[in-house]
């Protein structure tokens, strides 16, 4: 008897312990099957480009862990990437054509402008799907289209040039040698990673994904938990948006599309489940570093672009499959 | 109800007057794989301001095909519809196009092709620039650059469109005239300048500064790789760098020195076109567009040539700010 149950505790126990460190685990076997096939791939200027490289998908994916976490889903984040990039960057272009009258502003005004064009459109998502009852997927599809459309109507199309040098700082600039999306990646992480582990709204965030109904019975505003996931996420698709930006050179209307489907996948490779509830954010860190790093070692090996999203497609079903044999096990 | 009947009276009749006015000149419809880019933005920017459209001679509605060869379709289906008068065509895929040429073919509406180019002989005339030729020139002005020998990369446009296949003949061309030369990588970027830059920093880390010449295959993507170089801490002096198309981005680089552009002049494409379709509705037509005047190797020969090939104009330091000014 006692002997089953320790069995049982057993392998809940390792199918949890699995299911925490398994992409860990993953993500280290590659990265030695990688230094050992490649030898660029441990030196420092190839981690730093990884670290960069992941940085922009990072943002967004914990931004879209926090609304996966309460049952929903951001389709947008592509296109607010896009527009929150194309505003902030009229205020702080040089170009008499494509800048804002009085271009440009100082570093501030554009950074709060791109950060607040984000919250504006997760703010509207929030709205529709919190107190409108309209499904997530439909609400951040609509979106999705919309702020796409806006942005192509804010620059006809043309992309805005001539950005300010402290503007571009955001995604090309570097302290003490790390890169500004790199410090920006680790600051947000750190922060996300704080707000749900240690703060009563992380806890409500939890409860109102996990079980909605309870979570209401005991008094939490679950509306109101579910509207602020998506200020969240466009929050963080508008810095994402500015740091692209920053990193292209000019802000492109053309930016950041399918870029939700990245984010999605380092979530879901990350071990958050889609039917909410469970999942952290340092999972999700490890999908955003999983992706990047299979991409960038594919590209130094030399490997065609098109087998990178072969095996990118199935890391996100095997990352699935786990989280399943977790579920059938607990 | 009186007021009922005269409002539906008063509208029938301005209606009617309207449909009147339509009737007198004639419709040209341009169908366009997208409008999302800067390049088909300048192409139809042009196409408004042809002389005999702000003359009022010819009445011209724009058709966004929003890269999806089915809605192009579409587009053609409900010119068909309309009476259209002819069509300007830009496709977005050389095969896909063909049954929507021949649709306008079976309903007697004269289409001429511009840009990029669809497999269909009916046709009645295609202006546009060779893409082969200006993959030569581009890889050409890197290869003389470095001096004939070194390692170079290629950043290749969406494999199977017709501009990345043209433009790797052209660039396969230029680089038989160097064996010395060494092709490190050879990889596509689907014309992004984002994907472009990811690119470039994973292959100098692998290729370090063996990497001499950077042809990328448009300008966007060119533009993504100078970032990288910067981003790496390399001086982008120390690379000879190329792209196709002049957007204005790639113009300002040109005149910074960072790297060379070949202009395709989508203007000329659009005003060609549009005045080889008016000849073909409005007997004794003459061409209105300036684009004749400036380009001496492009005869107007009364509108009938089956092809009408628009030169590129390679972008340089003398010329540059004359191209940005008209960007303004």
């Amino acid at each position: 008897m006692t002997g089953k149950t320790h069995r049982q505790d057993f392998k809940a126990y390792a199918a949890d312990y699995g299911q925490r460190y398994g992409i860990l685990i993953a993500l280290v076997l590659v990265c030695v099957a990688l230094s050992v096939a490649n030898e660029f791939f441990l030196t420092q200027r190839n981690i730093i480009n990884v670290l960069r490289q992941a940085s922009i998908n990072g943002i967004l994916a914990i931004g879209m862990t926090f609304v996966i976490l309460t049952r929903g889903i951001d389709l947008s984040v592509g296109s607010v990437v896009a527009l929150a990039g194309v505003v902030s960057a009229s205020f702080a272009t040089t170009s008499a054509t494509a800048g804002i009258a009085g271009a440009p502003y100082g570093f501030y005004i554009a950074i709060s402008i791109g950060i607040l064009v984000g919250m504006a459109a997760g703010w509207i998502n929030g709205i529709l799907v919190a107190y409108f009852n309209v499904p997530a997927f439909v609400t951040t599809l609509g979106m999705l289209s919309a702020a796409r459309g806006l942005t192509l109507l804010y620059t006809g199309g043309r992309p805005v040039p001539s950005l300010t040098p402290e503007y571009r700082y955001v995604g090309t600039g570097d302290v003490f040698g790390i890169p500004m999306p790199i410090i920006l990646f680790a600051v947000v992480f750190i922060a996300a990673f704080l707000v749900l582990s240690s703060t009563r709204f992380g806890r409500h965030v939890y409860a109102a994904g996990g079980n909605p109904h309870a979570a209401r019975v005991s008094g939490i505003n679950v509306k109101r938990v579910r509207m602020m996931v998506y200020v969240i996420s466009g929050a963080l698709a508008g810095l994402a948006g500015m740091i692209l930006a920053a990193r292209t050179g000019s802000a492109l209307p053309q930016a950041g599309i399918a870029y939700e489907l990245d984010a999605i996948a380092a979530v879901v490779i990350g071990g958050t489940s889609l039917s909410g509830g469970v999942g952290r954010v340092t999972g999700t860190l490890i999908g955003a570093l999983l992706i990047s790093v299979v991409n960038n070692g594919l590209d130094l090996m030399g490997v065609e672009s098109y087998y990178q999203q072969v095996i990118k497609g199935m890391l996100i079903v095997a990352a699935v499959m786990l989280d399943q044999a977790r579920h059938k096990h607990a | 109800m009186t007021k009922l009947l005269k409002t539906m009276t008063l509208a029938a009749a301005f209606m009617g007057s309207t449909a009147a006015i339509a009737q007198d000149v004639p419709r040209i419809g341009a169908a366009v794989y997208g409008l999302n880019a800067e390049f088909m933005q300048l192409w139809a920017a042009a196409l408004e301001q042809h002389p005999a459209v702000v003359e009022g001679k010819v009445n011209v509605t724009i058709f966004d095909g929003r890269y999806d060869a089915l809605v192009q379709q579409e587009q053609f289906e409900t010119m068909i519809t309309q009476g259209f008068d002819a069509i300007i065509f830009v496709p977005i895929d050389i095969e896909a196009g063909a049954t929507a040429v021949q649709a306008a073919h079976d309903a007697g509406i004269p289409v001429v092709g511009s840009n990029t180019r669809v497999n269909s002989d009916l046709l009645l005339s295609y202006v546009g620039s060779d893409d082969v030729q200006s993959g030569y020139m581009e890889a050409r002005y890197v290869l003389d650059q470095i001096g004939c020998e070194g390692g170079v990369v290629i950043i290749e446009g969406p494999i199977g469109q017709s501009a990345q296949i043209e433009r790797l003949e052209g660039n396969m061309q230029a680089l038989a005239e160097c064996p010395d030369v060494t092709v490190l990588e050879q990889q596509t970027a689907n014309w992004s300048r984002a994907e472009a830059q990811t690119l470039m920093e994973n292959w100098l880390t692998r290729h370090g500064d063996n990497i001499k010449g950077v042809i990328g295959q448009n300008d966007e993507m060119a533009l993504g790789a100078i970032e990288a170089i910067r981003g790496a801490g390399l001086d982008v002096n120390d690379f000879a760098i190329a792209g196709i198309d002049g957007v204005t981005d790639a113009l300002m680089a040109v005149k910074n020195g960072d790297m060379a552009s070949i202009l395709q002049d989508g203007a000329a494409q659009a005003q060609g076109a549009l005045d080889v379709a008016i000849a073909a509705v409005l007997d004794g037509y003459e061409p209105m567009s300036p684009i004749w005047e400036q380009y001496a190797d492009m005869p107007w020969n009364g509108g009938t040539d089956a092809e009408y090939n628009v030169p590129w104009t390679p972008v340089t330091a003398e010329n540059v700010d004359a191209l940005l000014e008209m960007r303004q």
